[in-house]
């Protein structure tokens, strides 16, 4: 079973940490999901296929040469739904020093 | 005309024969909406008659809306703590497209937190229940969506479909879902889950119903580079002959020889199952079995988790309560992101991405993901290859009726892992894929599904269209002595 430290670990890295039983949840989780993909792994020949990342084989048709728009927010849509602001930026800590 | 059971059509007869107009038409909607407060299906309710005329099929025509689309100026939070206060400042494609139609928002739906999940548990309002029965579940993630026209409250409502999100939901809630080919509607607003399985599709109370409300939203949007060019009219494929028409089911998955017998509810929706086939074949379509390799099917739910998680937890880590959501507290930007997360992302969404971390880890990428992805590309060429002797896939919706709430886990499990979740095909391939209500079992709908070929879209609703005909289940209702 995989360590409940590496899995803190890799929740910290998505910048966000659960509870202690919440990890116990996902370690059980964990489990039954590396089990079922060690059955891909054992698919012959897995290796030697392309992996597929989009639904079509074939992009061409996606029309990337008609990029001739541009919406643009302004700049008080951006900010509108920020917290906290100053003039027309979003205000955060101080990040250097 | 009773409002309730009536579908698009109804409704724009009635308008144009100036039977009623579209201000009773949205107070009657809105009426229903809050009287049903208790299925949870809303969000956020619109309580004003909003209308741009015009001189579509869908003028004054009321609709509910899934809450992970953007909509200017309403209140739009994907039913996460993240996002519970996020007031877009733009209308996605579809909205955009809807309003300009003339139709009538009636309000925002309630989804599974960020639409990653299939219970309609696991938003942040509370549950959604099902109409048909309200000790049970009506599925995810577009649970609010499916329930407001099970209900009656909306003759049609927009979800989206990732792995089955709208599928499943309408079938567990007697409605037709339907989700096109990849790309024909823009996902231009939609809050993304996993941008190469998301699709855009719609909830109705009729197979025609979904054709138009389709042909509406679709098309070429450059805002999306990966929508596509509109073809034709579907609602004119409606009506084609379908005798001669071939369909597929997979013969292992659909024998109830294969299962528990003591699963009597998996038993009878089975056999319900292979009642249907013998209805489709009366309409001179010819309905095969075919085998479809066992360790491809095995691997369909961990190869949609695998690439599922993996695109949420990138596409998902703009939400850092800086821009927009509940700010974090902290003395650095690291601690306020880290905080907003924590608190923002419920133990399920959280689960989620971890698992989407994992694997996208360089240690993990090429057995974890790299190897979804493979599979992904041996199921769809498999099904390609089908298609060309095949015009469409035909197999249960779900094994089950819609389950009871202490049932109903979004928790990984290995139970029934083929017939479960073999609608994650139709994202895999992008292909078309329409449930319609099939009949009863323990007084709870049940329904089958039929995928076809990418751009087949129009065939697909053609030879649904007749099944839904012949099936006479056109236009159940919750509540309804249909049973």
């Amino acid at each position: 079973m995989i360590e409940k430290e590496k899995l803190k670990k890799y929740a910290n890295k998505l910048m966000f940490d659960m509870k202690d039983e919440e990890y116990e949840t996902l370690q059980e989780e964990f489990s039954i999901i590396l089990k079922q993909m060690d059955l891909i792994g054992q698919i012959e020949g897995i290796e030697k296929v392309e992996p597929m990342t989009f639904p079509y084989a074939n992009n061409s048709s996606l029309g990337l040469d008609e990029f001739d728009e541009r919406d643009v927010l302004t700049v008080d849509e951006v900010i509108e739904n920020a917290k906290s602001t100053a003039k027309d930026q979003v205000k955060v800590p101080k990040v250097v020093d | 005309m009773e409002y309730r059971k009536s579908t698009i059509l109804d409704l724009r007869k009635s308008l144009d024969n100036n039977e009623i107009t579209g201000e009773q038409l949205f107070e009657e909607a809105n009426k229903l909406a809050h009287n049903y407060q208790n299925i949870n299906s809303f969000v956020t309710i619109i309580d004003k008659y909003n209308h741009r005329k015009s001189n579509s099929i869908l003028d004054n025509i009321p609709y509910a809306l899934k809450d992970n689309f953007s909509t200017r100026g309403i209140l739009s939070t994907a039913c996460s703590n993240i996002l519970k206060d996020y007031v877009p400042v733009y209308d996605a494609t579809v909205y955009k497209k809807l309003k300009d139609s003339g139709a009538l928002l009636v309000g925002k739906t309630t989804l599974d937190e960020l639409a990653m999940g299939g219970t309609g548990t696991t938003g942040n309002t509370g549950i959604v229940k099902n109409p048909w029965d309200e000790t049970r579940a009506i599925g995810g993630s577009s649970a609010g969506s499916a329930s407001c026209v099970a209900l009656g409250i909306t003759p049609f409502s927009i979800g989206s479909d990732t792995g089955d999100s709208i599928r499943k939901p309408a079938a567990y809630g007697g409605v037709v879902g339907f989700k096109p080919t990849y790309g024909l509607i823009s996902r231009y607003g939609l809050f993304a889950f996993a941008s190469s399985l998301d699709h855009v599709g719609c909830f109705t109370r009729s197979v025609l119903d979904a054709a138009i409300v389709t042909d509406i939203i679709k098309g070429y949007d450059h805002h999306d580079m990966t929508s596509l060019k509109s073809v034709g009219k579907l609602q004119d494929s409606i009506n084609d002959e379908v005798k001669g028409r071939k369909l597929f089911y997979f013969k292992d998955v659909c024998d109830p020889n294969n299962y528990d017998k003591n699963d009597s509810e998996l038993i009878e929706v089975l056999n319900k199952f292979n009642e249907t086939i013998d209805k489709v074949k009366e309409l001179g379509i010819i309905v095969e079995e075919v085998e479809f390799p066992k360790e491809l099917l095995m691997a369909l739910y961990p190869t949609y988790m695998a690439i599922s998680c993996a695109e949420a937890t990138s596409n998902n880590s703009n939400l850092t309560g800086i821009q927009f959501g509940p700010r974090g507290e902290g003395n650095s930007i690291e601690e306020i992101m880290f905080d907003a997360r924590t608190k923002g992302f419920s133990e399920f969404i959280k689960r989620r991405f971890v698992l989407g971390s994992y694997i996208l880890q360089k240690e993990n990428q090429e057995k974890l993901f790299k190897n979804a992805q493979r599979v992904r590309r041996l199921v769809v060429d498999r099904m390609v290859e089908l298609f060309k002797t095949y015009d469409g896939l035909i197999m249960p919706t779900s094994g089950t009726i819609a389950p009871h709430f202490e049932d109903s886990s979004d928790k990984l499990s290995d139970k029934y892992l083929i017939l479960e979740n073999h609608l994650v095909i139709g994202n895999f391939g992008g292909f078309p894929s329409i449930s319609i209500p099939s009949g009863f079992v323990n007084k709870m709908p049940i329904s089958i599904n039929i995928t076809g070929n990418q751009n087949n879209d129009g065939l697909v609703l053609n030879i649904a269209n007749k099944i839904e005909e012949k099936l006479g289940y056109k236009g159940i209702i919750a509540g309804d002595d249909n049973v």
